[in-house]
């Protein structure tokens, strides 16, 4: 077997068809990883994938303005359908508020949520080990069914699912963050954006961060009469909160109770209730309200005072000083990259009707609307951000990686071929990175995708190739230096005995990673290191030795003095 | 190759070797590096995901009757500008609504939390003036992920259709003020439940047949729930006497029979135009609700449920807290139980936590196991014994160094184990191949074992060192990734390159010390391969 090895080998760098052939099917193979991942998508790129959790949230937010007793029938809606679930143990509905704050919920702003059109349900799931469906199954298996039944009930309502993110949390998966100078065209191109999302395959959950508008009625006090009446604007708002808002007036101290008891005061629920939403009953209903003036006599809030209804005044947000609005939309189980792509080629194509389009930055757009010549920016921020962030910096440490390992070798051999076969050798390894994910996407039931994580495993690939690659190139080294060998038995002779130990660890660190390879999140990294390791061993025991045979070994080696050695090269 | 004279070790790998060959301390290491690396295993706190250093403060000024128009010029928008001022700062987001304006400054991820909140709080402090009149005081609230984010919350229910509903939240609030005094732990909260009330409310109509306004009845009460403290005065052979004036309102009878006016002489009593009660906030919109599965696969109808959560202080342990917590609640079940009053543990992220790392501990053993086996077919089982040995004394280091640096147990440190965990075998398994090599090598017969040893070692050095080098240089780039990600994945190359270097010193202090004393010299004269 070891001499089989050495043989095959030798025969192998020495004849110049085989050298070729083995360079030229190498190039082949790494053109055609490459090709996986960018124009084919046979490999898809995401920052993490899901993670099963044994819990994950329901947000449910109604329109502005919608009353809490609405949003507990759409919260019921949901629990009807929690209820049907099986792995579901417990479920806790928390109606006006946020529930108790978690990584999703910190980014999401759960903890301000403090309105009578908000609730989230949690829900508890029985352990993952006794569990079939991963949480993320589930959740997608619910989403269509909850939205469509409950988000039904009322115009405007959003129902979104949050899951425990399996890294670092973010707003959403995509954000898009519309600039702008004026809040009337924000909002418009908001809606539009948001139409788009939700047409696009894959987007789900798709919300605008905006408050809605809604009618009200504005009170518009008649200075005059009110001077003339001897009552004051102070006296009458206070009466009005009163009335409808209540309000605590004063507290008791008390010794059994753990806080103060307020005393508080309003109209009872009965007489505060106006008969329907409109002008005439809010003002038949104030009308018998009255205000006490400096003597003593009574006088109706309506004499003072006229009624004009107007629509609310939504929040005005904004981002690092400019005024922005947000369209955020999940993915379904998918990467976000590939819908934002989709989304972003459909607002490029269809908005130009009322907008000039130009592109900014790697997908951002700027859009001036014909009609008012007023700028609009679209830039994608959340998960789509992070993830173009986190790979470019990942790709960045993997080029210094590379450059380091270059200068220790350079430092080491004083050779820059040796070094530089060194470097390309690991860099091989990418082969089997790509094809490792390819080949796990074909087994796993659903997309197993290119992650950060399997980058982190390639980036210590590299380190380990080079060590596969460095002994090789030491034992060869020792054996001309010390046994006086020649350059082809030399390098067959080295990489026969050195292939043990490379395979030996190279199983090790296989077998430490098929339990890593499990993971959602790890899986990445565990399928890198297994499929990396495979290339580097070929690699190093294929690929090194022919270039290392092509290379003039003893100038690298610096063996000025056994130069003459290679007199006897056939 | 053959030495006469005893071999001079060149590399640090075979200068290591030779000292601690023979002696005695050798083994006094190995059981101390154990011990210490066991010792960091239990004390260390654990944690499902690193800790992340996120930083941020949210500002909130209230400035009542102003539309979200007006917030947005006076407030939102000048606030923006003094906070761009901080440096640090990576995203300024405002929210102008009616009434309050919102402004939340979120800085670099890194970003020191303590300095931040500072700065933030400096900034602001500094440039008081710049509200507008009538502007509320305002309101700095520094983001805090440890005491922000529970590590345990509890529902408690009750079975009890009668009890009333303030009662729930009164027994969690008793329970509420013990458990905040268990140690380590930050805040407590309580979410849902009502608090007593006295409700007066107003019939609309008997109002307007009084000829009352509601600022009489305002006034009514008012002035009857003064309460003062109780006068001191002195006695004429100087005893105290103190003279208490008792509130004039004690129950919600006291409340309605608060004489609101006189009409023709006759007293209006509040009770004749309102209903007063003590009962709860019925102004209160929030509720919380639980439905629970039951045995038979039933859900329980939601009902109204108390939730207590409890967070924990920074860097301390979730899995000891979470069970002080759970036994704590344990001694109140009883009486509880005796109250109609259930609870069901609705989150419990310290043993999430515990989990996780067990599973994790569990797999990493479980590697080293396969690793053992598959070198027991290599190299046999002697040589595979001493490779085993070298791992537990290197993850003993890794997380020793770990502890020293306050670093917790969490997924990503395990993971950063379970990947080196394929390299650190490595300069094990060199080491020992090459000794093995040695020992089978007919040119070696002659010299003596230390010497064999030493030589092995020694020889394989250089070629090792430089190559864990390169694994080590990979890392180092990865340290410098900002963002979350890079905050995430920290404990990887915080950790790796540690395991690494233990590795090193591990294998060529151990695997010759070892080998010397479990193999056994071949006899060339059955040969060998």
């Amino acid at each position: 077997m070891f001499k089989k090895f050495e043989n095959a080998v030798l025969a192998g760098i020495q004849s110049p068809i085989q050298r070729k052939m083995i360079l030229f099917g190498t190039l082949v193979a790494f053109i055609f990883s490459i090709l996986m991942i960018a124009p084919t998508k046979m490999v898809l790129a995401k920052m993490l994938p899901g993670k099963n959790n044994d819990t994950f949230t329901i947000y449910a937010n109604l329109a502005n303005g919608s009353s809490i007793s609405q949003t507990k029938q759409v919260a019921d809606c949901i629990i009807t359908f929690v209820q049907q679930e099986k792995e579901v143990t417990d479920t806790e509905v928390f109606l006006g508020m946020g529930s108790p704050l978690d990584f999703a919920g910190l980014i999401k702003g759960s903890h301000f949520k403090n309105s009578e059109n908000v609730a989230e349900i949690v829900l508890n799931l029985t352990k993952k080990h006794h569990r079939e469906e991963p949480s993320y199954l589930m959740v997608q298996r619910m989403r269509p069914l909850v939205q469509k039944n409950c988000e039904s009930l009322y115009a405007d309502t959003v129902i979104t699912f949050v899951e425990p993110p399996a890294g670092p949390p973010v707003l959403a998966a995509i954000v898009a963050e519309i600039y702008g100078r004026d809040a009337e065209g924000i909002r418009k191109l908001a809606a539009r954006v948001s139409d788009v999302f939700k047409n696009t395959k894959g987007l789900v959950d798709v919300d605008i961060m905006q408050d809605e508008i809604y009618d009200t009625y504005e009170i518009i006090v008649d200075s005059t009469k009110v001077v003339r009446s001897g009552v004051s604007i102070k006296q009458l708002n206070d009466i009005l909160y009163l009335a409808f808002e209540g309000m605590e007036i004063a507290v008791k101290n008390s010794d059994i109770y753990n806080d103060q008891v307020p005393i508080y005061l309003s109209l009872s629920e009965e007489s505060k209730r106006f008969t329907k939403k409109d002008l005439n009953a809010v003002e038949i209903k104030l009308s018998s309200l009255k205000l006490m003036n400096n003597i003593g006599m009574m006088i109706p809030i309506t004499e003072l005072i006229h009624i004009i209804p107007k629509k609310s005044n939504p929040m005005i947000m904004s981002k690092n000083l400019h005024q922005m609005t947000n369209v955020m939309a999940e993915t379904d189980m998918v990467s976000q990259v590939y819908p934002l792509m989709e989304a972003r080629d459909v607002i490029l194509n269809s908005f130009s009707d009322t907008y000039n389009i130009e592109k900014i930055g790697l997908f951002n757009l700027r859009l001036t609307e014909k009609s008012t010549m007023k700028v609009y920016e679209l830039i994608w921020d959340g998960e789509m951000e992070v993830t173009l962030d986190t790979f470019v910096e990942l790709g960045a440490a993997f080029i210094a990686a590379l450059i380091l390992i270059f200068l220790l070798m350079v430092i080491y051999y004083k050779s820059y071929t040796l070094s530089g076969i060194i470097l390309l050798g690991s860099f091989l390894s990418i082969i089997g990175v790509i094809v490792g994910h390819f080949i796990m996407d074909i087994f796993s039931a659903d997309t197993f995708f290119l992650t950060a994580t399997s980058l982190i495993g390639f980036i210590a690939l590299i380190g380990i190739s080079s060590r596969n690659s460095l002994l090789l190139i030491d034992f060869t080294k020792s054996l001309m230096s010390e046994k006086g060998l020649h350059k082809a038995e030399a390098i067959a002779y080295a990489t026969a005995t050195r292939a043990k130990p490379i395979f030996l660890t190279a199983a090790a660190i296989i077998l430490a990673s098929t339990l890593l390879a499990g993971d959602a999140v790890f899986g990445g990294l565990g399928v890198a290191l297994i499929f990396g390791t495979v290339a580097a061993v070929i690699s190093s025991l294929v690929i090194v030795p022919v270039l290392l045979y092509m290379s003039d070994l003893e100038k690298h080696f610096h063996f000025h003095e056994k130069k003459a050695v290679s007199v006897f090269e056939p | 190759m053959t030495h006469h004279k005893p071999y001079e070790p060149k590399d640090f790998a075979g200068k290591l070797a030779k000292a601690f060959l023979r002696s005695p301390l050798t083994i006094v290491l190995g059981i101390f590096l154990l011990a210490i690396g066991y010792l960091a295993l239990s004390i260390m706190p654990r944690e499902e995901n690193p800790q992340m250093v996120v930083s941020g403060s949210t500002v909130i000024v209230a400035l009542p009757g102003a539309s979200a128009a007006e917030i947005e010029k006076v407030i939102v928008r000048p606030l923006e500008r003094k906070l761009k001022e901080v440096k640090g700062v990576e995203n300024i987001s405002g929210m102008a609504m009616d009434n309050v304006g919102i402004v939340n400054a979120a800085f670099f991820i890194g970003e020191e939390k303590e300095g931040s909140n500072l700065k933030v709080y400096d900034k602001i402090m500094q440039n008081s003036g710049m509200f507008p009149k009538g502007a509320m005081n305002p309101i700095i609230k520094p983001l805090d992920i440890d005491v922000d984010i529970p590590v345990v919350s509890v529902a408690f229910y009750s079975n009890n259709p009668n009890m009333s509903k303030t009662e729930l939240y009164d027994k969690v609030k008793d329970i509420q003020h013990q458990i905040n005094g268990l140690a380590n732990v930050a805040v407590t909260e309580i979410k849902g439940g009502n608090k007593h009330q006295f409700n007066i409310e107003v019939d609309i109509n008997k109002l307007s047949g009084y000829n009352l306004s509601m600022g009489q009845i305002v006034q009514a009460v008012q002035s009857l729930s003064y309460s003062v403290p109780a006068i001191k005065n002195r006695s004429q052979d100087n005893k105290i006497v103190m003279v208490g004036v008792k509130n004039a309102i004690e129950n919600e009878k006291d409340v309605g029979n608060i004489i609101v006016a006189q009409y023709m002489d006759s007293p209006i009593y509040l009770n004749q135009i309102a209903t007063v009660s003590g009962s709860y906030d019925i102004q209160n919109f929030k509720s919380v609700s639980i439905s629970v599965q039951d045995k038979e696969g039933k859900f329980t109808p939601l009902q109204e449920q108390v939730t207590l959560s409890v967070s924990k202080l920074q860097g301390t342990n979730a899995v000891v807290i979470a069970n002080a917590v759970k036994s704590e609640l344990e001694s109140y079940k009883e009486s509880l139980k005796k109250n109609g009053i259930s609870f069901v543990i609705t989150r419990n992220d310290g043993e999430r936590a515990n989990e996780a790392v067990n599973e994790l501990v569990f797999h990493l053993l479980l590697s080293i196991v396969i690793i053992a086996i598959l070198l027991v077919f290599v190299l046999g089982w002697r040589e595979s014994l001493i490779v085993t040995f070298t791992v537990p004394a290197i993850l003993a280091i890794t997380l020793f160094t770990a502890y020293l640096t306050g670093q917790t147990i969490n997924r990503i440190t395990l993971f950063a184990f379970l990947l080196s965990l394929g390299l650190l075998v490595d300069a094990a398994i060199i080491v020992i191949e090459n000794i093995h090599r040695h020992y089978h090598s007919i040119e070696s017969q002659h010299e003596d074992v230390d010497t064999l040893m030493i030589k092995a070692t020694d020889e394989i050095g250089p070629p090792t060192n430089i190559a864990t080098l390169a694994i080590i240089m990979t890392m180092v780039p990865m340290a410098f990734v900002g963002q979350m990600m890079g905050q995430f994945m920290k404990p990887i190359p915080a950790n790796v390159p540690v395991a690494l270097i233990a590795s090193l010193f591990v294998a060529y202090i151990f695997t010759p010390y070892l080998a010397v004393r479990m193999l056994k010299k071949p006899d060339h004269s059955k040969g060998s391969h």
